[in-house]
């Protein structure tokens, strides 16, 4: 019976490989954009002239303590009442985006508050712009304690956007719930698509774990 | 060159500035002394802007600092700052720490600004280690590479926070000398120290402060000798008991 289904299951191999597929799409985009975002965000919440701070605080504080498939209903579903009527594939973006952000912005925040405000005054005594201080003397050295945890954010948020599979973006968790009502074989199907997202994952906790050590020194 | 107007300034409720008035001459050679907490750094900090104030003007060389409308990349590199704690970029060799600002302020073209960070470092002693970080000196060539990185903008003025303060004893006298050797060659220099024997040797002025306000200011010899107020005596009797 079950090498029946194991037979059925290489056969439906092309369908999970077109999931990973979506799913490495959704990640990788995703990523690029909660980066940049998240950079931002985090270095414009880290410098305390911008009136915006707090409104950034909201922001990421709403985004982090919400559970990620209410977002995802609320931009899937609710914005289109006010306008914003999006297809799956950009509405999981567009959730993803506004969730990792959140997450982002917090470890860049918490990285360039760890540089001694003395670095700044140096800086800027020197006659850098406020950006200059950032790019050159700032951002280099917070990197150090922004990189581990940024690298484990994105492993985190590689396994969120399996959530993108409630609003019928076909990644690999819904290729493995429609796979699972033809082939009754729940532990198999399912174990292949936790073994897929492990692929996935994997490398980046190793480089996590590499960025911690070299870091640490 | 430096002029303080009526300046006030308060950290919420403690006023650590208190109505300051103060003259620094082209080429003067200022030294702020005072118990801690008394607001020597907030004094020096507000020349360059690194502080902001709720009343009164300063005015280094007719830019008055806290307008908005002031250039205030132009005024900061006309004034050079050093720090207690010497804050050079940990990610840069001596040399670049040296030339981010001429190349990214002023726009020097990348070798000249090395060439001039060359002679800064050659001038502070500290020739041979263009090339290495700041983890790899010591104190006191740490704080000679951010004197040389101050005045890799030529700066006329230059600010000095305690600079040896931080410093193991041993090495108190090569940034000492050093900034002696800056003192006669004719830079605006206010200098926030302890040092006495700096003050006799260069200062043409010496400035007391005590809670925010200047108490008393006079010629080295004659403030350390005959002080005039008795906050003064005090001071000086427990610097020297040191
Ligand atoms: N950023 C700040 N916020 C609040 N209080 C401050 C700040 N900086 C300094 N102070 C206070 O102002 C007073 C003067 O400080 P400072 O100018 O550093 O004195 P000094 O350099 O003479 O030791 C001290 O009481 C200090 O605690
Ligand atoms: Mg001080």
């Amino acid at each position: 019976m079950t090498t029946f289904y194991f037979g059925r299951l290489v056969e439906m191999f092309p369908f999970f490989l077109s999931g990973l597929w979506m799913t490495t799409k959704v990640a990788f985009i995703s990523l690029i954009v909660c980066t940049l975002i998240g950079f931002v965000l985090g270095m414009l919440r880290a410098n305390d002239t911008f009136f915006f701070k707090h409104l950034i605080g909201v922001y990421v504080a709403l985004a982090r303590g919400t559970p990620f498939v209410v977002q995802i209903f609320i931009v899937f579903f609710i914005f289109p009442e006010w306008g914003l009527q999006l297809e799956p594939f950009p509405a999981a973006l567009l959730a993803m985006a506004i969730m990792g952000s959140a997450f982002i912005c917090e470890i860049v925040a918490g990285g360039i508050a760890s540089i001694p405000k003395g670095q700044w005054e140096a800086a800027a005594s020197s006659g850098l712009t406020k950006v200059q201080q950032l790019r050159f003397v700032i951002i280099p050295q917070a990197l150090k304690v922004i990189l581990p945890p940024l690298v484990g954010q994105y492993v985190l948020l590689i396994k969120d956007t399996s959530v993108v599979s409630v609003i019928g973006v076909m990644d690999l968790t819904r290729v493995g719930w429609v796979t699972v009502m033809r082939i009754p074989e729940g532990l198999m199907v399912f174990a292949l698509v936790g073994l897929l997202y492990f692929a996935i994952s994997y490398p980046l906790i190793l480089l996590s774990n590499y960025l911690e050590r070299k870091m640490a020194r | 060159m430096i002029e303080f107007k009526g300046v006030n300034k308060w950290f919420d409720k403690l006023h650590v500035l208190n109505q300051i008035e103060l003259k620094v001459q082209k080429g003067e050679v200022l030294v702020v002394c005072g118990p801690s907490g008394s607001g020597k750094s907030t004094l020096i900090r507000c020349i360059n802007k690194l502080e902001p104030i709720q009343q009164g003007e300063i005015v280094v060389n007719g830019m008055s600092v806290h307008d908005s409308a002031t250039n205030l990349t132009k005024l900061r590199t006309e004034i050079g700052f050093v720090f207690q704690q010497f804050y050079l970029y940990p990610h840069m060799t001596a040399l670049q720490n040296i030339t981010l600002a001429p190349v990214n302020v002023k726009k020097i073209a990348k070798a000249e600004a090395e060439k001039i960070g060359r002679e800064k470092l050659d001038r502070v002693g500290l020739a041979e280690k263009a090339d290495a970080y700041p983890a790899q000196l010591s104190g006191g060539q740490q704080q000679r590479v951010a004197i040389a990185r101050g005045l890799a903008m030529s700066p006329e003025i230059m600010l000095f926070d305690e600079p040896t303060s931080a410093l193991d004893p041993e090495m108190i006298g090569e940034v000492l000398d050093v900034m002696v050797s800056l003192a006669s060659e004719g830079i605006t220099m206010c200098v926030v120290t302890h040092e006495m024997g700096f003050a006799k040797k260069v200062a043409d002025r010496v400035l007391f402060m005590d809670e925010g306000k200047i108490i008393e200011t006079g010629k080295p010899a004659d403030f350390f000798d005959h002080p005039q107020t008795e906050r003064a005596a005090d001071f000086i009797s427990k610097i020297l008991s040191h």
